[in-house]
């Protein structure tokens, strides 16, 4: 058949195609409808011309990779459709742009080469949520940038001040006597608990289940509790008993001054020893002949009063102002107003 | 293998910024690269400043060279409890000046307790031929002839919001000062002005504004007037009454009756003084549209009270005065599954006696009703812990938990016992909470407690609770994301602050009044922190009068890159390097 021929039966098959050249140098052939949704193809034919035949093929921008390309031409492809419905058209566009940030970087440099302003929005959008609700650090990642702000530019005192050493160690120290509290609570629940337990010896258990057949194969004496406890105690407390070990060799390779520092704590306050990694943890005391209800308080008033001092220590350089201002009496007017903050009562405060 | 960057033109990553509007964003692309700093301050629009005296307006404009929308807030949140002296600050005329030179193009100002005068507002007038928003919220030091240069100038003013402001009222002919070519005008808020407009102005305004969809009356706007307003905008969103009270007269009723249900968008209402209750069925209407009801002004009792909330099915936030009572709120609790934000105001704060029935019960029913519930306010004489310990495993969504047990100290009210395990309760389960007041007897354990869990808390309100300086240093060192710490009547001292000292520096600012805090111990902290203003107020006389562990009265601290301010009135200074000068 001649090519007229062809035409007349299926005249869509005479499409006419544009020459595209990407920035590697290779030359394609697109449809033409397609690729005259990109404005600056657009352009480069009805005014210059350009596009017709293999020479005169177009030169993209050199952001325009082949791979990019094919993937704008998709895009093109999609929407240069007239009959899409605003749904068809934004599903498509959701599922486009999934893909990795690298590409969609290239994508929308490229896309902006060519003028293309829906992908380029489209694409911008999709880079803004990408960005939404992230770090410096994680979008410095996603985009390979440089760190290269100052600190005086960042103006960054926001580290995390749990680094600071200080307030670590308070806070560890807090922890265990938490712990130490919470052990003795837990303690006093366990000998409660233990009077409750079955009195009856193994033999006894052993006659009622068998139906009290009255054979008794070996006698046992009943546990002695209090001896239970001790092991309890024991048992509960391994790492301060591994402690006392290295915690004799640090104390011994301090060196001085903290070592009288250090001396004057565990003489104010039997119950701190120091650890290897630089806390002070509690001793506990394996004596609960004193354990009853009114102990606790004082316990809590002592490891204030022990966290306190700690806490003076750690911060020396401002110890010997402090010094100077708190021990020379104290004058405390009483604030006690009768009046409560609730004074004024803005709505939209 | 390191890859390379990507170098977009700039227009295109102006253009993805474009698209990221929140703050925090903004601000963390500011901090990701030189570039991007640098595109980003030039097209940055908006900026929200939290304290005014973080930073100078020079040091804004020079960053920020084409903001179309600047907030700032001034005093701090307990001057709206008579704590911040007058005179103190928060002073927007530099602001203002500096930004009629800088920014022609600016569209919007929105200020928050700050001392707002009439020339600055003549300035705003004169100065920005685009401007279309200001909101002063909490704001003073204006009269109605500033609002008057407004009225006359701003062409494309769309919103004009006085909420909560202390306005000298002279006269209600400023709104006539609006030229009756004027008709943008979408979001109207006078409710704080004392004296009455000029009615038939308003009327006419109303009626030639087609967008205008918030319209907050004051209480001196006469009931009988309302209904005309309405039908001049049938298409308001929120309204705020005036008095609603009047001769009971049917005709009255019924006009206003037809003119509501003639307001089918309406989502909001407001307003509410003076409530004569036979005119409440009026609203019934639109009752089952609303989302929003504030009846914080409305002296209604019970029945009355139940029956309206009860028809509002949709509604997300209702605030209201202890009128409703602990039954009110069980009813509450049935009908308006989707209510998100309630705050209950106390109808006597004063008073010795409780002069209503309500209890810790009514929050109880309420958090165990509104699966939504995330914001609660609540004024109240009794609390236990075993009712916080109930609210809190109700509502672990809760974000904003706010309990005003009127009188100070009181302890759990069934057991005596301090509320430190109550407040503990609703920190640990309530994981997304953000702000917290707290109340009643409280000891350092419940500052423990919110060390150890609110990790999440922004701001902590603290009045006449703690032993020792534990209690503090909890709240500082474990609090993680603490933004505003204010505290009173606290027996805090120098030691966990100057501890912490660090902390400070990652907060926007922290308020102690009536607490242990010596002087010395402030001038330490000003010293050793050269970004931090350490201002100390005593309106007793210079605090260097008395000896240095003399306990000052008031301490405000807040991070700055603006250093001290320079605009103190005699009762403040700020202690630093050169305090040792200033003083003497």
């Amino acid at each position: 058949m001649s090519e007229i021929d062809m035409a007349v039966i299926k005249p869509e098959m005479m499409k006419s195609y544009i020459w595209l050249q990407t920035s590697d140098g290779s030359i394609q052939q697109v449809e033409q409808e397609i690729a005259m949704f990109c404005p600056l193809i657009c352009q480069e034919i009805i005014t210059k011309g350009m596009g017709s035949s293999k020479n005169s093929a177009i030169s993209l921008p050199q952001q325009v990779t082949p791979s990019t390309l094919s993937l704008i031409l998709d895009y093109c492809r999609f929407h240069q459709v007239p009959g899409r419905s605003n749904k068809e058209r934004k599903s498509h566009d959701e599922k486009f742009v999934r893909m990795g940030t690298n590409r969609l970087c290239e994508l929308v440099s490229a896309a902006d080469s060519l003028q293309l302003r829906p992908l380029v929005d489209l694409i911008s959008r999709a880079l803004a949520r990408k960005i939404e609700g992230r770090t410096p650090e994680e979008i410095r990642e996603i985009f390979h940038l440089p760190d290269d702000l100052t600190e005086e530019e960042k103006l960054e005192p926001l580290k995390n001040i749990t680094d600071d050493p200080r307030i670590r160690l308070l806070n560890r120290l807090y922890a265990k006597k938490r712990k130490e509290l919470k052990e003795r609570e837990r303690l006093k629940n366990v000998e409660i608990e233990e009077e409750r337990v079955d009195e009856r010896s193994v033999d006894d258990l052993l006659t009622f289940i068998n139906g009290n057949d009255g054979d008794s194969k070996a006698v046992k004496t009943p546990k002695n509790k209090k001896k239970n406890r001790k092991k309890k105690d024991q048992q509960k407390n391994p790492s301060l008993k591994e402690d006392s070990g290295p915690e004799k060799k640090e104390l011994n390779g301090h060196d001085t001054c903290d070592q009288s520092s250090d001396g004057n704590i565990i003489g104010e306050t039997s119950n701190l020893t120091y650890e290897e990694d630089g806390t002070f943890s509690p001793k506990i005391d394996f004596d609960d002949g004193d354990m009853d209800d009114g102990i606790d308080p004082a316990i809590r008033e002592k490891i204030d009063r022990e966290v306190e001092d700690f806490a003076r220590r750690i911060n020396s350089d401002w110890a010997e102002r402090m010094q100077d201002f708190l021990t020379s009496g104290r004058e405390r007017t009483s604030t006690l107003s009768a009046t409560n903050g609730n004074g004024y009562l803005r709505r939209h405060a | 293998m390191k890859k390379t960057a990507y170098s977009f033109p700039e227009e295109v990553l102006e253009h993805v910024f474009s698209f990221i509007v929140s703050d925090k964003d903004r601000s963390s692309i500011s901090l990701v690269c030189k570039s991007w700093y640098e595109i980003e301050r030039w097209c940055r629009r908006k900026v929200f400043v939290g304290n005014c005296y973080a930073v100078s307006p020079p040091i804004l404009i020079k960053r920020f060279p084409e903001l179309r929308s600047v907030t700032l807030k001034g005093k701090p949140h307990f001057a709206d409890f008579n704590l911040v002296p007058e005179g103190w600050g928060g002073f927007a005329c530099p602001w203002i000046r500096a930004m009629a030179g800088a920014y022609p193009w600016l569209e919007e100002i929105r200020l928050k307790r700050m001392v707002v005068s009439d020339e600055s507002l003549e300035i705003i007038a004169k100065s920005f031929k685009n401007f279309k928003v200001l909101v002063l919220s909490s704001c003073e030091g204006f009269t109605t002839e500033g609002l008057a240069a407004i009225a006359a100038n701003c062409r494309n003013l769309r919103e004009l919001d006085l909420r909560e402001s202390e306005v000298e009222d002279l006269s209600g002919r400023w709104l006539s000062d609006f030229p009756d070519s004027y008709t943008s005008l979408e979001s109207l808020n006078i409710s704080c002005l004392g004296n009455e407009v000029n009615l038939l102005a308003l009327e006419r305004l109303v009626s030639r504004c087609p967008n205008l969809k918030t319209l907050r009356l004051n209480r001196a706007v006469p009931l009988d007037r309302l209904p005309n307003l309405l039908r001049g905008a049938p298409q308001l969103a929120e309204l705020g009454t005036g008095a609603y009270t009047s001769e009971m007269r049917p005709d009255v009723f019924s006009n206003l009756a037809e003119a509501f249900a003639g307001c089918k968008q309406l989502k909001a209402l407001s307003g509410f003084w003076d409530v004569l209750p036979s005119y409440l069925p009026a609203v019934y209407p639109v009752c089952s549209q609303l989302t929003s009801l504030n009846l914080s002004y409305a002296t209604v009792q019970s029945p009355d009270l139940i029956k309206l909330v009860s028809l509002c099915e949709k509604l997300q936030k209702l605030w209201v005065l202890d009128y409703i009572e602990d039954d009110g709120l069980e009813i509450l609790a049935a009908s308006c599954k989707d209510l998100r934000e309630l705050r209950v105001f106390p109808s006597d704060p004063f008073g010795l006696e409780p002069n209503v029935a309500l209890t810790e019960q009514g929050l109880v029913s309420v958090s165990e009703g509104c699966p939504k519930l995330q914001s609660v306010l609540y004024f109240c004489r009794q609390m236990s812990n075993a009712a916080l310990n109930t609210i809190a495993r109700n509502r672990p969504n809760m974000t904003r938990f706010r309990l005003c047990i009127i009188e100070p100290r009181s302890p759990d009210y069934l057991t005596l016992q301090p509320l430190d395990d109550g407040f503990g309760a609703i920190v640990e389960h309530c994981k997304d909470l953000r702000r917290l007041s707290l109340s009643g007897l409280l000891t350092d354990r419940v500052f423990e407690y919110i060390g150890t869990y609110g990790k999440k808390l922004e701001m902590l309100s603290v009045a006449f609770a703690g032993d020792s300086d534990l209690g503090l240093h909890h709240v500082l060192s474990g609090c993680d994301n603490l933004r505003k710490l204010e505290i009173r009547d606290c027996p805090f001292g120098d030691k966990a602050l100057l501890a912490n000292a660090a902390k400070l520096e990652t907060m926007r600012s922290l308020w102690m009044s009536s607490c242990s805090v010596s002087f010395g111990a402030c001038k330490v902290l000003g010293q050793k922190m050269p970004r931090l203003n350490v201002e100390v107020m005593d309106e007793s006389g210079p605090p260097d009068s008395r000896p240095e562990s003399s306990p000052v009265e008031k301490l405000y601290v807040y991070r700055t890159v603006a250093g001290p301010r320079l605009d103190m009135p005699g009762f403040v200074w700020t202690m630093d390097d050169d305090s040792a000068l200033r003083i003497s």
